[in-house]
């Protein structure tokens, strides 16, 4: 078909289209709002007969050819004119007459007659309001555990899954039969005494926190508690001292290896009152320094409070904010018990200041820093 | 079985960056630790709502108190008012609680409240410091109580207790300044001793402008100044007694002049400069007795002594070493020590009442500084420079310093400057007209 055809039937088209429906969709400009006040048409007879029907209406008159005097329209009767009132006389507030300034001493050395400071002799009601009262979240029941079956979760996840060790077998990234230093007298190289050990357990699927199996206990209870630590024997730095080993031997440095990765994998193994959860990262700290120390104001600190650390304990709730009661001192050093105080009050100043709104914190990361030690040094804002 | 030592390689490789990878996870075992080592320095935020008047006789100062209050906290440069329009809360009665929420929501990090009532010419005045964001009272109340006439200074006391309730070390707002009033132009300029509140109010003349006086000092105590006068054509020490304004001379000795004289903290023993035949040497003389001691012998000029806060030593400018230097003795004469070591000209060394300082005039490259330094001489900072700055005196806390600021030209005159010891802070003080050579007073009683 030719192009030309093509688009003047495609423009024949949307004008007609345009034509007929065009204004639903083009949007007429409003016009400016006008005031508007009703009105009620009436014809020459209504009008007629509402004024005939009207006995205070005067007749209508024929127009005057004269001009008359402007009389001063009188009132209708039952409407007086309401007779001015007088206003009420606006309450003259005297100005507050002029503070007498202090005579000056007639004699030229001050007059010093101001008595000692003195206690107030009753002590004032506390204007502290009444600690709010820590309630517990109200128990809730973990959500049933679903009755399809679920992979089972473990913290290391591998092709084939495995059942869990015995409680106190040796656990090792692979299964290794126990090695046993062989007893002859000429040799060079002497294996490493390793106790036996057993694949760690695995299952096909992660374990996270999400899919963990929910314990049937109120969310407000204590949190499960970690795992024991593994026996103390399963840690290679208690393997029996191995003798003097040559160093060209490469199993021997692999052996090392896995060893001190294994090391490193057992002191991983948190202790019961470490808490759980990824670790804050670098980053998160930072954050978290950058947020307390805006608010840390060594301006009105004495010079002497400025010589003292202090470290601030604090307690945060999961929505990052300080529990105000929990802001204690734990150490200072550097400084006097007085000064110390000082130095604590800028510290807590700045928690309670910065942290108003919750400090910015990762919510998956509350047990790293549910509680919090905050270490106040103020080496560099010294004077110098 | 070719393949077992890669792999058993990438399983060390493996296992290693995890056991690295892990390591942060061994560092915390306990709450997480954050270092804070930077902060803010800034005012703290704070508000003086206008004070209850409990009956209708106070009225007038229930005002005036709040006022004087937050200009002496305000003046230091460590607080910031907010200003009463923006004020949501009323303190309408003292015992009332107070709504943190209001004044935290203006971001008041402290709230002075307070109450006066007067009764023919007395005056009691109470007050109480909160700390709003901790939601609690800083320390106990506090009430004063005085004639009429000494409201400003229950005002100066009631932010005295209120700096020091804050920032842990005592104020200087209850003391007062004997300084130098001079009056007509620059080369027949009279001078008269007067004295005045720190903040440059009620001022009051101690004497006439016949005779030219120099270099007032009060007392430990504040009921007695030592100046220089010319009064016999030549310069002598006289010791003032404030109360009664009489005034002695001190060691006067014949064909001598006697000049530059500095109290012990004893508030017993005078040291001062003594001129004989061209040769200025430091003496002591006891107040009492009038028993002079010779504590230098040489032949150059000492002058501008100045006790330690303990009194075992004295710090003093000398010429010995060709130009003036700053040297520390003991108190009983001996050795002296040079101090000064930088570039210039150092002169008029004041020792803080806190000890731990010297504060100092220094010409350097044709301008004035005011500086601090150890006493040792270490860590020495320069406060202000200017055409011609010089005299420091210490507040009573040892915070604050103030000075004489002479500006250039003929028309130029001499005023008083205060400068805080971090070199913020620096503000003329009113001294009503030309003022020079400040001494500050210890806290009133």
């Amino acid at each position: 078909m030719d192009k030309g055809i093509l688009f003047s039937g495609i423009g024949h088209v949307g004008l007609i289209l345009w034509a007929l429906i065009g204004g639903f969709f083009i949007r007429h400009d409003e016009a400016p709002e006008i005031a508007v006040t009703e009105v009620s048409l009436l014809s020459s007879a209504e009008f007629e007969a509402i004024q005939a029907a009207s006995p205070t209406a005067p007749a209508p008159e024929a127009p005057q050819t004269d001009i008359a005097t402007p009389t001063p329209v009188t009132p209708a009767e039952e409407t007086p004119a309401p007779t001015p009132q007088p206003e009420t006389p606006p309450v003259v507030t005297q100005p507050p007459p002029p503070r007498p300034e202090p005579e000056p001493a007639p004699e030229a050395a001050p007059d010093v007659v101001e008595t000692a400071p003195e206690p107030v002799p009753q002590a004032p009601e506390d204007p502290t309001p009444p600690a709010p009262v820590a309630v517990d979240e109200p128990p809730v029941l973990a959500p049933t555990v679903s009755s399809r079956p679920r992979p089972k979760p473990a913290d290391r996840v591998a092709p084939q899954p495995t059942e869990a060790p015995a409680p106190d077998a040796v656990v090792a990234p692979t299964p290794a039969p126990a090695v046993t230093p062989e007893a002859t007298p000429d040799a060079v190289v002497v294996e490493e005494e390793k106790p036996e050990a057993a694949q760690q357990e695995a299952g096909t699927e992660l374990a996270t926190e999400a899919n963990k199996a929910e314990p049937l206990a109120p969310s407000a209870s204590s949190r499960p508690k970690p795992r024991p630590a593994r026996r103390a024997e399963a840690a290679p730095t208690d393997a029996p001292a191995t003798p003097t080993t040559t160093p060209d031997v490469p199993r021997d440095a692999i052996a090392e290896a896995v060893a001190a990765a294994t090391a490193g994998g057992a002191a991983t193994e948190a202790p019961a009152t470490a808490p759980s959860g990824p670790p804050m990262t670098a980053g998160e700290k930072d954050a978290l320094r950058v947020a307390v120390q805006a608010c840390w104001n060594v301006g009105s600190l004495s010079s002497e409070a400025l010589q003292v650390t202090v470290t601030i304990a604090v307690a945060l709730g999961q929505d990052g904010k300080p529990d105000i009661g929990s802001i204690t001192m734990t150490e200072f050093t550097g400084g006097s018990e007085g000064a110390a105080r000082q130095a604590f009050e800028a510290g807590r100043r700045a928690v309670i200041l910065c942290g108003a709104n919750g400090f910015q914190l990762p919510p998956d990361k509350y047990d790293q820093w549910r509680n919090l030690e905050l270490v106040f040094n103020p080496e560099r804002m010294r004077i110098k | 079985m070719t393949y077992q030592r890669p792999f058993g390689l990438l399983l060390a490789l493996g296992l290693m960056f995890g056991g690295l990878v892990a390591a942060p996870v061994v560092a915390q075992n306990g709450p997480l630790r954050i270092e804070i080592v930077e902060g803010v320095i800034e005012p703290l935020p704070f508000a003086v709502p206008d004070f209850v008047a409990e009956n209708g006789a106070a009225g007038e100062y229930a005002k005036n108190l709040a006022r004087v209050i937050a200009s002496d906290l305000s003046g230091t440069g460590l607080f910031r008012e907010i200003p009463a329009s923006a004020h949501v809360g009323r303190i309408s009665s003292f015992d009332a609680p107070v709504a943190y929420g209001d004044w935290k929501a203006i971001n008041a990090q402290a709230l002075v409240t307070g109450a006066v009532s007067a009764s023919g010419d007395r005056i009691v005045v109470k007050f109480r410091l909160f700390d709003i964001f901790s939601g609690q009272q800083m320390g106990e109340g506090l009430q004063f109580a005085g004639t009429t006439q000494s409201w400003r200074r229950m005002a100066h006391k009631v932010a005295d207790a209120v700096y020091s309730r804050i920032t842990g070390e005592g104020g200087y707002f209850d003391s007062r300044v004997v300084f130098v009033s001079e009056t007509g132009p620059k080369n027949q300029r009279a001078k008269r001793l007067a004295v005045m509140d720190y903040d440059g109010a009620n001022v009051q003349y101690l004497t006439d402008s016949r005779s030219i006086v120099l270099a007032p000092r009060f007392s430990p105590s504040g009921d007695r100044i030592l100046y220089t006068s010319y009064q016999s054509g030549f310069p002598k020490i006289y010791l003032m007694d404030v109360a009664s304004v009489q005034a002695r001379a001190l060691g006067d000795q014949p064909g001598t002049m006697t000049f530059a004289p500095r109290f012990a903290p004893d508030g017993r023993t005078v040291v001062f400069s003594l001129e004989q035949g061209g040769n200025s040497d430091l003496y002591t003389v006891d107040t009492n007795s009038g028993t002079l001691s010779r504590l230098t012998n040489a032949p150059s000029i000492e002058t501008a002594p100045d006790y330690s806060p303990d009194g075992s030593r004295i710090v003093f400018e000398s010429d010995r070493s060709g130009t003036q230097q700053i040297y520390v003795m003991s108190a009983g004469g001996g050795e002296p020590q040079r101090i000064s070591n930088g570039p210039g000209r150092y002169s008029t060394p004041v020792w803080s009442p806190r000890g731990d300082l010297i504060a100092f005039t220094k010409q350097h490259q044709g301008r004035f500084h005011i500086g601090v330094m150890r006493v040792d001489g270490s860590e020495e900072r320069l406060l202000t420079a200017s055409f011609l700055d010089e005299g420091p005196t210490w507040s009573p806390n040892g915070r604050v310093i103030m000075f004489t600021r002479e500006t250039a030209g003929a028309a130029g005159q001499s005023s008083l400057y205060s400068v805080d010891i971090t070199g913020r802070n620096l503000r003329p003080v009113s001294s009503d007209g030309a003022a020079s050579d400040p001494s500050w007073s210890p806290l009133l009683p």
